[in-house]
């Protein structure tokens, strides 16, 4: 009964946390379909910029919040100078994100070293549920992850901003037609996505140790998530797909390696795309 | 003449929307027709189960005896009906003659006289001269006739044209007509077209069907349907 | 074609044939001055050389089976180490069956190419048939990596872990005619030159069959060859099959020659520089993608000497210079200098 009870509340926390790392893809990928292969290294700046900001005393949330603006401008940065300019050739931007990649992974090594860096868990509390002990931290951040996934839902589909990246989405001429500004929106949701992930990262540093790849182990599960959900499906599909990547990697983790787990879930995944291509909910 | 193609009864419905009722057609082999109607009266759906491209809803398709209303579209390419889309779609990097090649390659792997087969189509749509260009320089309408050397290529028998001169300039249009009935001359290929262009299919002089709202209206020869009370009414009260 | 009145392989004499493809083109050409100069180069330069260059023959054999899915199908595949180190394993756990009365790396040989061919047969037969996107493919191969280098990682017990797995040296044995021991460095070069200028002839060769032109075909225009009633999957997926079958074989004699192989051969770095390799030296190019291999990996291996810790990043600085600048890598350059009549080439 315990074990039952801390692996749903394992589950949930993973599967939230899982969704936040894979936002910031959901948001690139899925609204502007960039492959987007530099996803973990924003991951993995964010946490970077973080334990160098609370190392220098910034207090943990301004860190959190002065990452999260540093690699949403760096993802800015790396759109206006480079990839606008491939949007119509989708295997060029995945190999310029891809270099994205290996550069900001060697700047990393070179300014901050190859050891293992430790960001502080600025909660270190535990809750007790019966005999269940629940870190607090992750709590918080899964709480988080579900408050960030509603503020999209709001934006998306309240604001007039949400109207114009979903008509951009459904149909990119018409929608320029329209009037709408597509290189200003595909550079804002480009931004954001980076800025997402950044945080993401920024977020997660406290509950690993962070080492330049720290981001690439999301990579992999990011885009399975994105895609396995169905791509386009911001908000549901992030979410039930980083359940399914995530909860089902917990639960065979149970009984074998995690290592056998993950390759586990992700033959399981590329099945599922190969018989559902567009995602448990995305449509035709 | 021998009967290459015919529908009975063949019926496409959408949810409500009746596209084709009941229509009943047939095609000689080497035969040229002309498909008409104002818009929404079920041309497109009409060839498009033809081709394979829509699962028919009630009805029968028979090619040269054969029922071919299950088939997907590849056992129906294989057989040798092709269909031409209204937006030309080839090979924009390869050159006009790579293009024809890989038109005849598709479906004769095996080929001896691949050089020859391909100097013929291009003799066939008058690309001769344009054999090296590359297929994203050509014009429209050279786009269009390159389309067709890639089905001719691919041993077509029966061709489906979906409005094969749209966008094309006027001295195109006339070439294409020109083409067009050469290749049916020429070749014995059987073809069933669909226009709007009233020049261009005068210039075809080839039986027309005309479609209205589903069904088979009237066929005849251009002259008598240009005279054709119906038809005119038709045309006119749908503007 | 129903030719009743006109043939349509018969022309009027009056017009211009296209042109007839030459037996030897210009790629065939240089390929063969550069495996020449390989094979000439031992009796010029011992020692160290010798030693190393079939490593570097073997990254570009490596190269090679990713050229051939890039350049012809147009799929990139971030998982070609994958193949590789599997292919070093098989050759591995072969050479230690050492009572087996066949020669135990012709078995190694051949369950690497088996293993390469059926894996990437089967996974892209299970892909293609489906009609998965180019861009799922690339995440698929990238997985792999993942999952092959965890493998090994993993089953230590077979593999040695992160220890890696130590290999020996080949024997080629003719039955009765004796055994040449490959021991030395000369005897194994030529063996790898061999298999490499074989791979390299057999891969020129399809590539101008209609295998190749289809290929091309598809990357340039899948949906117009799949009205044209081509069954696309089952081209890609032998090009997969064979550029897995190429990978494993290299793998496998790497190993033999390496006398060890470690987790990270199937790792994603490796499998990212092997695309690096290919984008340099020019994917649309066989001969692109060979140099790219040999020269692009002992150049890294020289930068990695003289400015340690800068050398990863100039790498990946030239790498996007030459995706945003030099789409066709050099050899696409070169290509473009000598032949400008067409004005977007088709690589």
């Amino acid at each position: 009964m315990m074990t039952a009870v801390s692996v749903a509340i394992d589950a949930v926390s993973i599967t939230l946390i899982l969704a936040l790392a894979a936002f910031g893809l959901a948001i690139i990928f899925g609204l502007i379909g960039v492959i987007n292969l530099g996803h973990g290294a924003m991951l993995t700046l964010g946490a970077y910029f973080t334990w160098a900001t609370t190392a220098a005393g910034v207090p943990f949330l301004l860190a959190v919040v002065i990452a999260a603006l540093g690699v949403g401008l760096i993802g800015l940065v790396l759109e206006h100078l480079v990839i606008r300019h491939f949007y119509d050739q989708p295997f060029e931007t995945l190999l310029l994100t891809w270099g994205f990649f290996l550069i900001s992974t060697e700047v990393i090594k070179i300014v901050f070293g190859t050891d293992f860096r430790n960001v502080t868990n600025p909660l270190p509390l535990a809750f007790h549920l019966g005999p269940v002990s629940v870190p607090a931290y992750r709590t918080a951040v899964a709480g988080f992850s579900l408050l960030l996934i509603g503020a999209a839902a709001f934006v998306l589909y309240r604001t007039t901003l949400g109207i114009k990246i979903r008509a951009l989405i459904q149909n990119r001429e018409m929608a320029s037609l329209l009037g709408l500004d597509i290189g200003r929106t595909y550079k804002l949701v480009f931004a954001t996505g980076a800025l997402v992930a950044g945080l993401a990262g920024a977020l997660i540093s406290p509950m690993l140790s962070v080492d330049p790849y720290i981001g690439n182990i999301y990579l992999v599960r990011s885009f399975f998530v994105v895609t396995v959900g169905g791509l386009g499906e911001l908000l549901g599909g992030t979410l039930i797909g980083a359940f399914f990547i995530g909860g089902a990697e917990t639960i065979i983790a149970l009984v074998s390696t995690q290592a056998f787990a993950q390759t586990i879930v992700f033959a399981l995944a590329i099945v599922v795309l190969r018989f559902r291509p567009q995602g448990i909910l995305g449509g035709r | 003449m021998t009967e290459i193609l015919r529908t009975e009864q063949l019926t496409k419905r959408f949810q409500g929307l009746l596209a084709n009722d009941g229509i009943d057609f047939a095609l000689a082999s080497g035969e040229l027709r002309c498909v008409i109607g104002p818009n929404g009266a079920g041309k497109t759906t009409f060839i498009s189960m033809i081709s394979g491209h829509l699962p028919a809803t009630a009805g029968s398709i028979w090619y040269r005896g054969e029922r071919i209303t299950e088939l997907p579209v590849t056992a129906r390419v294989r057989r040798g009906i092709v269909r031409k889309f209204q937006t030309p779609s080839v090979f924009d990097n390869l050159t006009v003659q790579e293009n024809v090649e890989l038109g005849v390659l598709a479906s004769a792997r095996r080929a001896r006289d691949v050089r020859a087969r391909i100097a013929r189509v291009l003799e066939l749509v008058r690309l001769e001269e344009a054999a090296e260009t590359l297929a994203v320089n050509l014009s429209h309408g050279q786009r269009q006739w390159l389309e067709i050397g890639l089905l001719l290529a691919n041993n077509a028998e029966l061709l489906l044209l979906d409005e094969p001169t749209a966008g094309m300039t006027v001295e195109e249009t006339a070439a294409t007509g020109a083409l067009v009935r050469q290749l049916i001359g020429e070749l014995d290929v059987a073809a069933i077209i669909i226009e709007h262009d009233i020049n261009f299919i005068r210039s075809l002089r080839a039986p027309i069907t005309v479609l209205h709202l589903g069904r088979v209206l009237v066929e005849g020869s251009f002259d008598e349907i240009e005279r054709n009370q119906e038809v005119r009414e038709v045309y006119l009260g749908a503007e | 074609m129903r030719l009743t009145r006109v043939r349509l392989d018969q022309t009027d004499g009056t017009l211009r044939q296209p042109g007839r493809p030459r037996l030897l083109d210009g790629e065939a050409i240089a390929g063969t001055g550069v495996f020449l100069m390989l094979a000439a180069l031992p009796a010029v330069a011992g020692g160290y050389p010798v030693y190393i260059l079939p490593q570097y023959m073997l990254f570009g054999m490596l190269a090679l089976s990713l050229g051939l899915l890039w350049g012809f199908v147009g799929v990139v595949s971030f998982g070609q180490a994958a193949f590789f180190a599997l292919g070093a394993y098989t050759m591995g756990l072969a050479m230690q069956q050492t009572a087996s009365p066949i020669n135990p790396a012709y078995l190694g040989l051949a369950a690497s190419l088996a293993l390469g061919g059926a894996l990437a047969g089967v996974i892209g037969y299970f892909l293609f048939s489906a009609g998965v996107r180019g861009a799922y493919f690339v995440i698929v191969t990238l997985a792999l990596s993942i999952i092959v280098e965890q493998l090994a990682v993993s089953q230590s017990q077979i593999t040695g872990g992160w220890n890696g797995m130590f290999i020996d040296r080949m024997s080629l044995t003719f039955g009765p005619l004796g055994e040449v021991s490959l021991y030395d460095d000369a005897p194994i070069y030529y063996v790898v030159l061999a298999v490499v200028a074989a791979t390299f002839a057999l891969l020129k060769w399809l590539s101008r069959a209609t295998f190749g032109k289809l290929l091309v075909g598809i990357r340039e225009n899948e949906d117009r060859l799949i009205a044209l009633g081509v069954r696309t999957a089952l081209y890609k997926t032998s090009a997969f099959a064979l550029s897995g079958a190429i990978a494993c074989l290299a793998g496998a004699f790497y190993g033999t020659h390496a006398n060890f192989v470690a987790p990270s051969l199937a790792g994603v770095l490796f499998s990212t520089e092997v695309v690096v390799w290919v984008a340099i030296g020019g994917r649309g190019y066989l001969l692109g993608a060979f140099l790219g291999g040999v020269l692009v990996a002992s150049l890294a291996n020289y930068l990695s000497a003289i400015i340690p810790r800068y050398w990863q990043l100039a790498l990946g600085v030239i790498f996007v210079l030459v995706i945003v600048f030099l789409k066709g890598g050099i050899a696409g350059a070169i290509a473009k200098l000598l032949a400008p009549r067409r004005r977007s080439p088709a690589r």
